[in-house]
């Protein structure tokens, strides 16, 4: 086991305060409540702020370095499909995709949310239908998140969650290791 | 397929990809139409063509998804390996996997020890323990019936005497591209 610290201090605790904020929102609080609309305001404080560290933040934490090319997309499923183990330092191509798209959503939900607060959009039945798909594609999204990071943990060994905790990755010795 | 084109599998994930959200849609929809009166439900004809079609559509993402696995286990099977009898070969080499039944890591160990690789290269290659690549070519072994590396080649290149490895339908092909 080699131990790299990779992840810095704001991208966890961006990732948990957005795991917090959106279960909060779509799950708990009451979509009328004026501290639903609050919840929402900041998660998109947090959204923005993530992408500002993702062009001035440390290497790991920057767009450019996890940003994947079709070549990368396809070699993690060709080690899925021929069962060889190889993981990625920072953030796999997979899981950037993923990324990239919760961040859209995200944005797209609070864009949506606002509309519904402002007197041109008020009571409009399409900005509220979008709020809501916008929010069923974020869910389902999370879902999948969950399912590909329990199941990329078991097949590389490394244990992903506790990556996103602590900040460091433990890497099993006989694994290849993507930089 | 020998001279696949490069962007096939990019392909195939984005159509999986989209067909995957249109099955979760159908699918939420049909339960949304179902839920007043339950299993019921299926009586009416609508709901019931509805549901069947969803079915449908998931069972092609899985056929899609297998064809995909395969896809890209043979392109990494023959990466430098792009002549029309490396393909041949390989097809034949496939066919008796699948005959054996080799899990897809199975796969991956034999094709590198037909290739003359040695246990901690195989290991290296796959970024895996030496014991598990033992562990996998015993289950080779054992499901080919053969006691070692040079029975299991030994068994393949008697195979590769009796077929001809160019087909005359791909000579044909390669003569009208």
């Amino acid at each position: 086991m080699k131990s790299y610290k990779i992840w810095d201090p704001l991208v966890r605790v961006f990732h948990w305060s957005l795991v917090a904020g959106f279960t909060a929102n779509a799950l708990i609080l009451d979509d009328d409540s004026k501290i639903h609309e609050w919840v929402g305001y900041a998660i998109v404080a947090l959204v923005l702020l993530r992408t500002l560290w993702g062009f001035v933040g440390p290497d790991s934490a920057q767009f450019t370095s996890f940003t994947p090319g079709k070549a990368e997309v396809i070699g993690q499923i060709s080690d899925i499909a021929t069962r060889r183990r190889r993981t990625h330092l920072g953030h796999s191509p997979l899981g950037a995709l993923m990324i990239f798209n919760i961040l859209a959503s995200m944005l797209l939900i609070g864009l949506t949310g606002h509309l519904m607060t402002t007197d041109i959009f008020w009571g409009v039945e399409w900005v509220e239908e979008a709020h809501e798909v916008f929010v069923h594609w974020a869910e389902l999204s999370i879902i999948a998140h969950i399912a590909a990071v329990l199941w990329e943990s078991r097949r590389t060994g490394v244990n992903l969650p506790r990556a996103m905790i602590t900040g460091v990755k433990s890497v099993p010795d006989d694994i290849n290791l993507v930089r | 397929m020998i001279h696949a084109n490069p962007n096939k599998p990019v392909a195939l994930f984005a159509l999986i990809l989209i067909q995957a959200i249109c099955v979760t849609f159908f699918l939420w929809d049909v339960l949304e139409d179902a839920r007043p009166e339950g299993i019921g439900a299926l009586a009416n004809l609508h709901i019931a063509i509805e549901a069947m079609a969803a079915l449908c559509l998931i069972a092609a993402v899985m056929f899609e998804t297998r064809y995909l696995m395969t896809l890209l286990r043979r392109k990494s099977h023959l990466e430098r390996q792009v002549s029309v009898a490396a393909g041949a070969f390989h097809d034949i080499i496939q066919g008796h996997f699948d005959r054996w039944k080799l899990t897809p890591a199975e796969q991956d160990v034999a094709n590198f020890t037909i290739k003359g690789l040695s246990i901690p290269e195989i290991a290296a290659l796959r970024g895996s323990a030496e014991g598990t690549v033992k562990s996998h070519l015993n289950g080779i072994y054992r499901k080919a019936g053969v006691t070692g590396r040079g029975a299991l080649v030994g068994l393949l290149i008697e195979d590769l005497f009796e077929t001809p490895l160019v087909k005359d339908n791909v000579l044909e092909v390669k003569q009208q591209a």
